[in-house]
């Protein structure tokens, strides 16, 4: 036996490609690609390799910095904006494996639909995240965000948002909650949006976009707290779930086991797990040449 | 249930490992004792595991072979005599289960409690809760606790935090253990034996943490894709217990995460997953 042999508390090698894992949520040197306009960030995916490996994932996403003033680095920020194969370092070495959206900075308006010119109608971007922290926070509600997302669903991008409800109240102004992210999409209904780690505490974030037929939760972020999954299928259906891992910082056992261990059917794990991710970036993916 | 009924148990494990995903061939290859299990109900929600049996059945598909359980009951009942009676009681229903008695020294008479866990109920160790019970390492009666606990023999348990602090019911905030005071007291009680239980370790704690004789980890909420085998490079070898903390998390999550990097090799995992705590129940 070897190491990556082991399957312990996973399901079946077999099972496992069968449910065809797009992840949603990877999240390698998340906050700032460290020295050289990516090291950090290169060293990040390949140290979540093994257990991408393991998991049989097919496809991951993860959130480019591409120079709007997202990180708090001055350097890097003119950096990335001067070489754009900075950006791209990171899709070149991996073609197959990653997806990738980016990082808007909700603050600068002007420079963020530059940047969704520039990245998602012109580049190989699907979408968009909009970060709960960092220089780049807003809390979605605010105005700034509505041409925005007016610009992505011009693109047909997808909208992935940092969301929160933290006991005792947000942990910066710039960031959002599940019920204001549940106020935007009411104003853009026909614009599916994504409400990141299912507000964290999932009890009131899955209440809190129930009724928004537009948002989707994503599952990543939090301690493999029991029931959550299955509290998900019930309130708002299989088809508004979709998983994310947010490796490296967290780990394929929390978060693919808040999948593959609910108490739910077969087919709701393969719709989690992947389908309903690929369904939510057909209309973009549909403009990308191949 | 008796021995012949667990190993047929066990066999009945392998055969329908294929059926609760876990490959057959793995489910029976490891030894694996989970020092952090607790029974009964979490007063803040329903969980999908929080039935004994269902546990049990769990436990048992995933080839965890012995849990070290205490009581969620634990968490807000006063009558602790009560509380620990009933997890003896549930335990002794189930071989594989360990009771872990519960002791809360702000209450009159807690030296009466913790005399039933060891004499009657024959517990090994006993847990505490810091957090829920209102008093610090700071307070003389936690002094008191690590003395008269250390004097019976018996291990303690600390839950540093039961969940994330952000996640928790607004009227009910627990923040996670300060463990400051943790080297001096237990300079002062040579013997002494701990788990922290639940602990995020930052690097600054493991390496105060490290430098501790007696001081033992759980593996429950060690996150990151390397984030065991990382703690077990910095801890001394034998201080790190496999725990998952279900049946508030997911089991699997600890167990996959033991693994996922890759990082263990045969021999450390076994040690990991059980041997660390048999040595921990022997010395």
């Amino acid at each position: 036996m070897t190491p990556a042999d082991l399957q312990l508390g996973l399901p079946t090698s077999r099972e496992l490609k069968s449910y065809r894992i797009w992840d949603s949520y990877f999240t390698p040197s998340h906050s700032h690609p460290g020295p050289n306009g990516g090291d950090r960030l290169i060293a990040d995916i390949e140290r979540s390799l093994p257990a991408t490996g393991k998991g049989h994932f097919e496809k991951l996403c993860y959130f480019p910095h591409v120079g709007i003033g997202t990180t708090n680095d001055p350097a890097f920020e003119k950096a990335t904006r001067a070489k754009a194969d900075l950006v791209l370092r990171p899709l070149k070495r991996w073609p197959k494996m990653l997806l990738s959206m980016i990082q808007l900075n909700a603050n600068d308006v002007g420079a963020s639909l530059d940047a969704l010119n520039r990245w998602l109608r012109d580049g190989p971007m699907l979408g968009v995240y909009f970060p709960g922290s960092g220089p780049g926070a807003l809390a979605c509600t605010h105005r700034n965000c509505e041409p925005l997302v007016k610009r992505i669903a011009e693109l047909k991008g997808v909208i992935m948002q940092h969301t929160w409800f933290k006991t005792g109240g947000k942990q910066g102004p710039g960031e959002s909650t599940p019920s204001e992210l549940a106020e935007l999409a009411a104003r853009f209904p026909e614009q599916q949006f994504v409400c990141a780690h299912a507000g964290g505490e999932w009890q009131r974030g899955i209440r809190a976009v129930r009724t928004s037929s537009n948002i989707l939760v994503e599952t990543s972020g939090f301690d493999a707290t029991a029931g959550f999954i299955e509290m998900a299928v019930r309130e708002l259906g299989p088809r508004r779930i979709i998983f994310g891992s947010h490796l490296p910082s967290r780990s394929l056992g929390t978060e693919l086991s808040k999948i593959t261990a609910a108490n739910i059917s077969a087919g709701d794990k393969k719709l989690i797990l992947g389908e309903n991710y690929r369904t939510l970036l057909q209309p973009i993916l549909k403009t990308k040449k191949p | 249930m008796n021995r012949r009924e667990l190993l047929k148990g066990s066999a009945a494990t392998i055969l329908t490992a294929g059926v609760v995903g876990i490959s057959a061939k793995e489910a029976p290859q490891f030894n694996i004792i989970d020092t952090n299990l607790s029974l009964f109900q979490w007063p803040f929600r329903r969980l999908p595991l929080d039935g004994t049996a269902l546990l049990i059945r769990k436990m048992r598909a995933l080839g965890i072979t012995q849990g070290w359980a205490g009581s969620l009951e634990a968490i807000l009942h006063r009558d602790l005599s009560s509380v620990n009676g009933h997890l003896a009681a549930e335990c002794a229903k189930y071989p594989e289960l360990t009771p872990i008695g519960s002791i809360n020294p702000t209450l009159p008479n807690w030296r009466g409690d913790l005399s039933r866990c060891f004499r009657e109920h024959k517990m090994p160790g006993i847990r505490l809760h810091p957090g829920y019970h209102g008093y610090t390492l700071a307070d003389r009666t936690f002094a008191q606790v690590l003395e008269q606990v250390t004097k019976t023999g018996l291990f303690i348990q600390i839950a540093v935090a039961m969940e994330d602090p952000r996640t928790q019911h607004s009227r009910m905030r627990v923040q996670d253990m300060d463990l400051a005071l943790l080297p001096r007291l237990m300079r002062d009680h040579p013997g002494a034996r701990v788990q922290l239980l639940n602990l995020r370790p930052k690097r600054v704690q493991i390496d105060s943490l490290s430098k501790i004789p007696g001081v033992y980890l759980d593996t429950a909420r060690v996150e990151g894709t390397d984030g065991v085998p990382t703690l077990l490079g910095k801890m001394p070898r034998g201080r790190v217990l496999f725990g998952t903390h279900a049946p508030l998390l997911i089991p699997e999550a600890a167990l996959i995460r033991t693994h996922e990097s890759n990082r263990l090799d045969e021999k450390d995992l076994r040690l990991l997953l059980a041997g660390n705590a048999q040595t921990l129940l022997r010395a």
